[in-house]
């Protein structure tokens, strides 16, 4: 069987600190994985590889056995993986509708040529995606916000429509970064419900977690991770049993 | 009647200017300090191949001229894609300075500091726009099609496109779109509107020197739109006109003449301060 993500060997340093280190693993296609590991371990590194966002000193990574080395990010997106940022990166001055739509890919009218010469194709054009990201809003549960602006939607809000922008792009392969950490239990139940949902519906999700609870709860697969290097791969229970990993991961006794 | 049409007539081309200047500054993020230098390449362009040996016509000069202005702003904006924020801002003052080094001391090419006398008027399609009035139709017809233009694409996805870019490049990256491109567009846009002015600026007055063209001008654009508004269409208008007034209403104050122009650089330089810490929306805008 060929792997959906295979990643490879991969190695990189940041001047003297060495954040990943010959790490390997391969994920399944329509599984949630979860990445876990001390700060420090390589997560979000792995992220910007993958994402196109950091070039590795070594290694490769491959999605769907086609080699995504030197892509730009925007490439591997129309490929088919599309990440959220633990700092969320929304557009905070636009509306939660327009944060969704930037992400739809192959809108018309999107350079001026198009947009000052066919208007009203433009125009056509832009109230059927509106549409689409009115849908993709809804099922992240954000419909009735969509005319917000950014900053005005309370946190897990945002941390909802990061989603729904990931999930505008199309993208079959979600890296989402810390999607539960910071939130109110309602919000955190919010969350979780929609990551179940996303799996149902057959995406493949990669998800950095620090909360072993949801961890527990979401993970097929947990990888291990540890000064940029993969200790251990395995079901959660195993891995949250483990306790060589929890004395990495929670720090010795003192 | 006359002076009032003249006051229209630079308002007008003050105008597609500040929208080039929003454009970039405004909606894109791209702080550009040098819109000036793009104003002055088109108008001495124009000039240049309307008094030629062998003379080209207004309309084929204004071509030739924006679509050099075009890929002229490509260029020069194109450190924003490699520097960011504060380091381009310096980047473009550089641009700047050696804009107004090059129309002063080029001598054969731009007349130098003496400037470019006996430019002549405009034609268009044959028919001779002599008369002030005639430039009043001429630039507000051209001002109000820029407008149109600035108008359709801040409603299309592109201008969408813009103004998440100027919040994080990265999201944008991350949302699947190429910066880049969006980027290499926004300023070919805005050196079109720019090499167009310098075009009607320099058929109008018949006469250019590098004073128009220099720094002072680029951040009377700024004021503009500080003034006016950033990454609105009204902002764009309201504040060429206004700003364009007060040298008029300068002139009904009993100052003497000769520190009338410090007078006016000392207004437009407290106008940018006051309006940055009071009213950074300007009068019709956003924050920029």
């Amino acid at each position: 069987m060929t792997a959906y993500l295979q990643v490879t060997r991969l190695d990189h340093r940041f001047g003297g600190l060495h954040a990943l280190q010959d790490c390997s693993f391969t994920i399944a296609q329509g599984r949630v994985t979860c990445l876990v590991g001390p700060n420090g371990a390589g997560k979000t590194t792995i992220f910007n590889v993958i994402t196109g966002f950091l070039q590795p000193d070594e290694g490769s990574v491959a999605f769907r056995d086609r080699a995504l080395d030197r892509l730009r990010p925007q490439a591997i997106v129309r490929a088919g993986i599309a990440r959220t940022f633990q700092n969320l990166r929304l557009f905070t001055d636009l509306t939660a509708l327009d944060n969704v739509m930037i992400g739809i890919a192959g809108q018309f009218g999107e350079e001026p040529v198009g947009a000052i010469f066919r208007p009203l194709h433009t125009a056509r054009a832009q109230m059927r995606r509106r549409r689409e990201a009115l849908a993709t809003l809804d099922h992240v549960g954000l419909a009735d916000r969509a005319n917000e602006v950014v900053r005005n939607l309370s946190y897990g809000e945002q941390k909802l429509l990061t989603v729904a922008r990931v999930l505008a792009t199309g993208a079959e392969l979600l890296l989402l970064d810390e999607p539960a950490s910071g939130l109110s239990a309602g919000a955190l139940d919010a969350v979780m419900a929609l990551l179940r949902r996303l799996q149902d519906e057959g995406k493949t999700l990669l998800v950095v977690e620090h909360n072993t609870r949801v961890v527990q709860q979401i993970a097929d697969e947990v990888l291990f991770l540890h000064q940029g290097h993969l200790m251990a791969q395995g079901t959660p229970e195993r891995i949250i049993s483990d306790p060589a990993l929890a004395e990495i991961y929670f720090g010795g006794a003192l | 009647m006359d002076f009032l049409y003249s006051y229209i007539v630079l308002a007008a081309i003050y105008v597609l200017l500040g929208l080039s200047t929003n454009l970039l500054v405004g909606i894109a993020g791209i702080f550009s300090v040098s819109q000036a230098a793009v104003f002055g390449v088109g108008a001495y362009l124009v000039a240049h191949f309307m008094m030629a040996a062998d003379p080209l016509s207004f309309l084929p000069s204004l071509a030739i001229a924006a679509a050099c202005c075009i890929a002229l702003n490509i260029l020069v904006t194109l450190p924003s894609l490699r520097v960011s924020g504060d380091y381009f801002v310096v980047t473009s003052f550089g641009i700047q300075l050696l804009a107004t080094a090059v129309f002063t001391n080029w001598a054969q090419g731009t007349g130098g500091a003496n400037g470019l006398p006996g430019i002549p008027p405009p034609d268009v399609f044959g028919l001779p726009i002599e008369t002030t009035a005639q430039y009043m139709l001429l630039c507000a017809a051209t001002s109000a099609l820029g407008c149109l233009c600035f108008f359709l694409i801040m409603r299309a996805p592109f201008g969408r496109l813009l103004r998440a870019i100027r919040e994080d490049e990265t999201a944008v990256a991350a949302a699947g779109k190429n910066v880049l491109r969006a980027k290499v567009s926004a300023a070919a846009l805005a050196g079109a509107f720019a090499g167009t002015a310098g075009g009607l600026y320099a058929t109008f007055l018949s006469f250019i020197d590098p004073s128009s063209f220099d720094l002072d001008a680029s951040i009377l654009l700024l004021t503009m739109v500080v003034v006016g508004g950033a990454r609105t269409l009204a902002g764009s208008i309201i504040g060429p006109f206004l700003l364009l007034a007060l040298p008029q209403v300068l002139t009904l104050v009993e100052i003497p003449t000769t520190i009338a122009a410090a007078a006016r650089q000392l207004i437009y330089g407290v106008l940018l301060i006051v309006f940055m810490l009071f009213r950074p929306q300007g009068l019709a805008g956003e924050r920029l």
